[in-house]
């Protein structure tokens, strides 16, 4: 394509564009449902986040793997909850459904995790229907650390046992 | 003069393929410009001040660029119209999918995430359309088309 036959076709193109955009307010102006040319305010577009989080693996409450000293133990429930009871050695990082797992407290995660010497993560949550245990299961493995468990039945599963 | 002869034959295919793609694809948001303004605003690039506009004005192009490809009227400005109009959607596209968006392209009747949902196959059938534009542009000849009546028309 030479450089004028080119520069017609841009020509050309701009002016259909142009044609249309006019026609297209118009048409939009004449009808009962046209939108206003400003949106007065932002649409609720509602895009789901991607699904967060990485492989986590289940466990029974009473696999020994969860009493293991080679396990770091988290509990996922409120700062009461596991004020009122859990297990030896877990730490707590309540789960917050709004904001599962701010950076600060992943850094601090990761450190404690770095300084026990554990092989594995085990979370224990509510044992609700979603755990909390298991989505912060996902959050943490989501976030590069690996062997990251969750108990079925979450804390009262694993508290039943008299541990 | 086989190969151009075939050529030309392909570049009136991809012509009304991309003709019917392009009229059927913006006839349900002219109908609903309300969704379409919903789906523009997904996308989460235009300030608020252009959706509405975009959701107006971009499905009449199509309409034109679209009908104009098929019957084949002024089809270097159409197919130069579709190749600009793709290589908008692809950029969208892929800065939707670089920020995790899970959401539909909005490029037909509009449907949700889960039905429609933007993926790197949407970049590649996007690329496509793309690809077919830039044929069209380069190799067509006016066969069979207004274009080519009028030309025929002129040497005789």
């Amino acid at each position: 394509m030479d450089r004028k036959t080119l520069a017609r076709t841009v020509r050309e193109a701009a002016m259909v564009a142009g044609a249309s955009a006019l026609l297209a307010l118009a048409a939009n102006a004449v009808r009962p449902s046209g939108l206003p040319l400003l949106a007065r305010a932002p649409y609720e577009t509602l895009v789901p986040c991607p699904e967060p989080g990485g492989p986590v693996l289940g466990l029974e409450p009473d696999d020994p793997v969860v009493a293991s000293p080679r396990s770091f133990l988290v509990d996922a429930r409120s700062a009461g909850e596991y004020g009122a009871r859990h297990l030896p050695a877990a730490v707590n990082v309540p789960f917050d459904w709004l904001d599962p797992l701010p950076e600060e407290q992943l850094r601090e995660l990761a450190r404690a995790i770095a300084a026990s010497r554990a092989t594995r993560v085990v979370v224990y949550g509510d044992g609700g229907h979603p755990d909390s245990g298991e989505f912060l299961g996902r959050e943490i493995s989501g976030r590069g650390i690996k062997y990251v468990h969750f108990v079925r039945g979450g804390a009262p599963a694993v508290l039943a046992g008299g541990r | 003069m086989v190969a151009a002869r075939v050529t030309a034959w392909l570049a009136v295919a991809a012509r009304w393929y991309l003709g019917v793609l392009f009229v059927g694809a913006c006839l349900h948001k002219i109908a609903d410009p309300r969704s379409f303004a919903v789906d523009v605003a997904t996308y989460d690039i235009l300030p608020l001040a252009l959706v509405n506009v975009t959701a107006i004005v971009l499905p009449w192009v199509e309409l034109a660029a679209g009908g104009m490809l098929l019957i084949g009227w002024r089809t270097r400005p159409a197919a130069l119209l579709v190749f600009g109009m793709v290589l908008v959607f692809i950029t969208a596209l892929v800065i939707a999918l670089a920020r995790g968006l899970d959401m539909s392209c909005g490029c037909f009747a509009s449907q949700g995430a889960e039905e429609d949902p933007i993926s790197r196959l949407t970049v590649l059938r996007d690329l496509g359309w793309l690809a077919l534009a830039g044929f069209v542009l380069a190799c067509d000849r006016g066969l069979v088309g207004i274009d080519g009546l009028i030309e025929r028309r002129k040497t005789r």
